[in-house]
């Protein structure tokens, strides 16, 4: 059998992963400006809920779901609106904003291990998955579900951005949040609103990939990485090309460990990652 | 009493791996977090040269310094042409490479398994076999390189690299190259730490990857951050009480695995406090 269409089914699923994260994390950095590392913990933030809901107290999914989102949702929004707006009104640098992100993030993973146990746990017994063979390369029920949600989030988030009132707003504060202010917008609710819907976008992979895999509390570092690493490949601030690019960091990967070995795929990811820092850091689709 | 001289080995040595952190992020504003890769690769150079070569534990740690020190100045290249949030972003991938490498290269690290039964040092025929001697050698070394810094920090040398701190623009206008600057600070501190990591291999006579990881890197950022930047008093400080507050943990009677995760959660929320309540740490003389 050709190993070739298994590896391009292999980089379309995780990239599909990867781009769930890329875009939310774009969108939120698109309006609040700093890297929000606590963004991965609300993607297992998802799951979990959904294993806490639906397979230790029988909620269904059609439920349990939507709630895993939700939760995700409002973890997301705690943060900004607990910490993040409160150092924002300080005028605190970026980096200040980070660490506390990133404190943040040890914390809720923390948690998370010492509600759930650090063990490996997974979603897939709760429903029957089949399998499919398109074009060569053998797909899960639940991998489609993955690449279908990640381009079904691009188009979304497209129409939201282009098309609305609020996605105008967005546009607005991203582009110089002080006069989107002078102009009559509230900045501090519009950066809110956008934190939910991101960290709802990365519950839903949380969820997704819970069924695809399986849980664990440090799941959503690697991932909020892998997706910053597709944001930047793909040129910071335009969703578009965040979804692209973390389809590059997808290919790359899998290409990468058929050539050398499994282990050594966060090692490629980062790899990418500092070459384009390096070489092109508004990414392949960004201007200067 | 063996186990306050064990706490103390550990206050020395956290004070350590937080002053050669200091020196980065307290004077010259490089917010490093991949500080405890460079411990590692002086670790298991120490670990492999005494129990594969049976070097000597002195001559074992200079090369385990030197190939920190070589390390720091490959990654440093690279890392010196990165600003502000992508300078943490660069050193959060490499603690991620770094930690992949000891994790992965079996057949010299150990894998996952670490390498035990590293001997205690030994110089002309007296060996640091029991605590209350290597406390002397950990507290001997801490104070050196404690004078070392404040040498460094007082030098002129020291001073370009807070007006690097405050404004590398500028001080690039006066013709220093900031690139070199930095770069050099970055060997030392990695340098620093490597003595710290080749003293922490014999201590605990058994080391793993995930003494390396990113984990560590980030309880050496919180001792530095709690003390205080731009304080060299300020680590051995946030040393001693994060010490205290850890090992109060231990007496609370939780099992092993829960107060790891407590002990994240007390990281993280650390993190969380200073940056809103107090960024400049209990002795700080700058604020991110």
């Amino acid at each position: 059998m050709d190993i070739l269409p298994q590896l391009i089914a292999n980089s379309l699923i995780v990239g599909a992963t990867y781009a769930l994260l890329a875009m939310s994390f774009s969108l939120i950095y698109s309006v609040s400006r700093f890297f929000n590392i606590a963004h991965g913990v609300t993607a297992a933030i998802g799951g979990y809920t959904v294993l806490y809901l639906a397979k230790l107290h029988g909620v269904p999914l059609a439920a349990a779901i939507p709630l895993g989102i939700a939760a995700a949702a409002l973890v997301g929004w705690c943060l900004e609106f607990f910490i993040y707006r409160r150092l924002r009104a300080r005028g605190a640098s970026s980096a200040v904003t980070l660490i506390a992100s990133l404190g943040a993030f040890t914390a809720l993973q923390a948690m998370l291990a010492l509600t759930f146990t650090s063990q490996f746990q997974t979603l897939s017994n709760l429903v029957t998955i089949r399998t499919f063979t398109i074009g060569g390369g053998i797909f899960t029920s639940v991998q489609l579900i993955i690449f279908a949600s990640s381009v079904a989030v691009c188009l979304g988030l497209w129409l939201l951005l282009s098309y609305t009132k609020f996605g105008k707003a967005v546009r607005a504060v991203s582009d110089d949040a002080e006069v989107a202010k002078i102009v009559g917008i509230n900045t501090n609710t519009i950066i809110g609103i956008t934190v939910a819907i991101g960290s709802g976008i990365a519950g839903l992979a949380g969820i997704l990939i819970g069924f695809d895999t399986g849980l664990q509390p440090t799941m959503g570092f690697i991932l909020l990485l892998k997706g910053i690493i597709g944001t930047i490949a793909g040129g910071i601030g335009s969703i578009s090309g965040s979804f692209l690019g973390a389809y590059l960091l997808g290919f790359v990967e899998n290409f990468g460990i058929w050539q050398i070995s499994g282990e050594w795929k966060d090692a490629i990811a980062f790899t990418l990652l500092i070459v384009f820092l390096l070489f092109r850091p508004q990414g392949i689709f960004g201007k200067k | 009493m063996e186990y306050f001289i064990h706490l103390a080995i550990l206050f020395s040595l956290s004070a350590l791996f937080a002053i050669s952190l200091d020196l980065l992020i307290g004077y010259t504003g490089l917010i490093s977090v991949t500080q405890a890769s460079f411990g590692g690769v002086s670790a298991y150079t120490v670990a492999l040269l005494t129990i594969e070569y049976h070097v000597n534990f002195f001559i074992a740690m200079l090369a385990g310094v030197l190939l920190a020190s070589l390390t720091a100045l490959i990654v440093g290249f690279v890392f010196s042409r990165f600003r502000g949030d992508y300078y943490i972003l660069g050193t959060i991938g490499f603690s991620y490479i770094a930690f992949s490498v000891f994790l992965n290269w079996q057949s010299l690290t150990g894998g996952p398994l670490g390498i035990p039964g590293i001997p205690r040092p030994e110089i002309f025929g007296f060996a640091f076999s029991d605590n209350t001697a290597f406390l002397a050698l950990t507290i001997g070394t801490l104070g050196l390189l404690y004078l070392c810094s404040r040498f460094i920090v007082n030098s002129s040398f020291g001073r370009v690299l807070k007006a690097i701190r405050e404004d590398e623009e500028a001080v690039s206008v006066f013709g220093y190259r900031a690139l070199f600057y930095k770069l050099a600070i970055f060997v030392i501190a990695a340098a620093m730490m490597g003595i710290g990591g080749a003293l922490y291999a014999p201590f605990l006579t058994y080391i793993d990857p995930f003494a390396f990881g990113l984990t560590p890197s980030i309880y050496i950022l919180t001792v530095v951050i709690l003390g205080g930047l731009g304080s060299l008093r300020g680590p051995i400080v946030g040393a001693g009480v994060l010490i205290a507050l850890l090992e109060g943990l231990r007496f609370a009677g939780f099992p092993p695995d829960v107060s790891a995760q407590l002990q994240q959660l007390i990281y993280g929320l650390l993190l969380v406090g200073l940056m809103l309540y107090r960024p400049q740490g209990l002795l700080g003389e700058f604020r991110l």
